[in-house]
């Protein structure tokens, strides 16, 4: 039962997340610690995703019913808890996901950003880095 | 204002995720105090000559130049790394402190968050 | 006091130099294979991870099984969090 009640100052974390779903454990494990910090009684100012993590923020993701949902999980923690899950646009673009503003302004034939997402820059990254008292990043 | 000390340690060009790294720094470098640690393959981004012209990528250790115009701090690379590598500071296309292993966690102390790529 | 966390065997590579005296690391994912050895850190292995590869009983004595509300506490008792992967 360690950690369940916060003995220290609340505490601001920002986590950024490298990996893709089920390409890494990043995302998965990020999720878990996120849950954890809220559990201590500590905040979430933001959730990056860069690199491969952004394609957690991909819509058209159907795993194995038997398979660990990771993506939508992410998206009822982000939006239950009212947590800022932004993916990168550099890296989105990249990676073909797109919300509907994006998708449009490249001419393709459909957004695919998932519910709870934001796509923004890396100013949001720096910004949540600056204001949070601890940095977690899940590499790959 | 929070210091950041960016960890690099992927090589180029492999994938994506070295130049997406120095694009957060240089992001970084404009909100607020940055330096910058090379360590393990991440020298190799350092290496002076690279060209993807035949490749048709972004040759993106054209960028290294500037860090100092965007105001980053210091710029180290990893000096047992260095010394493992096979390389030495004139094979580099900045100029870059080498640090050792006290050095480096000195750098590490002395920054408020680390941000790894 | 800074907490190092390693998510795979050969990132120890990396970080083994710059982990001072009195720092502290968690092993998650694929780097609590790390465990299974004697390191000379305060070294924590995420529990999740260590059951998920059969680690329980093979870890090395002085590697303690934490969960993510104990990884979560480490972090607020260190200056910063140093991800190495």
């Amino acid at each position: 039962m360690s950690g369940l009640f916060c003995v220290c100052q609340p505490m601001k974390f920002a986590i950024v997340v490298h990996g893709a779903p089920y390409s890494s454990e990043a995302c998965l494990s990020a999720l878990m610690f996120a849950k954890a910090v809220l559990a201590s009684g500590h905040s979430i100012n933001r959730v990056f995703f860069y690199h491969d993590g952004v394609y957690t923020a991909n819509s058209l993701i159907a795993p194995p019913q038997d398979e660990t949902a990771v993506s939508e999980q992410w998206q009822e923690f982000g939006i239950s808890h009212h947590i800022e899950l932004i993916a990168c646009i550099a890296s989105c673009l990249r990676r073909g996901i797109l919300d509907e503003t994006e998708a449009d302004r490249y001419g393709k034939s459909g957004s695919n950003l998932a519910p709870g997402f934001t796509i923004s820059g890396l100013g949001q990254l720096i910004d949540a880095s600056i204001n949070a008292d601890r940095v977690v990043t899940f590499g790959v | 204002m929070s210091s950041i000390l960016y960890v690099f340690s992927r090589p180029p060009h492999g994938s994506i995720n070295a130049q997406e790294g120095l694009d957060t720094l240089l992001m970084g470098s404009a909100f607020t105090t940055c330096s910058v640690l090379f360590v393990g393959d991440g020298l190799m981004q350092l290496i002076e000559g690279q060209s993807t012209d035949e490749m048709g990528t972004k040759n993106f250790s054209l960028g290294f130049g500037a860090l100092k115009d965007y105001g980053v701090t210091r710029i180290a690379c990893s000096k047992p790394d260095l010394v493992a590598s096979g390389l030495t500071k004139g094979d580099f296309v900045i100029e870059v402190e080498s640090l050792d292993a006290e050095g480096m966690q000195a750098l590490i102390r002395t920054h408020d968050k680390v941000l790894n790529f | 006091m800074i907490l190092h966390t390693i998510n795979k065997v050969s990132a120890f590579e990396l970080c083994k130099d710059l982990i001072a005296r009195g720092d502290k690391v968690v092993l998650m994912e694929d780097g609590v294979y790390l465990g299974l050895q004697t390191l000379p850190f305060d070294v924590s292995a995420i529990r999740h991870d260590v059951e998920a590869r059969g680690l329980g009983e093979r870890l090395s004595g002085q590697t303690e099984s934490i969960d993510y509300l104990d990884f979560v506490r480490l972090c607020t008792e260190a200056d910063k969090v140093c991800s190495w992967f």
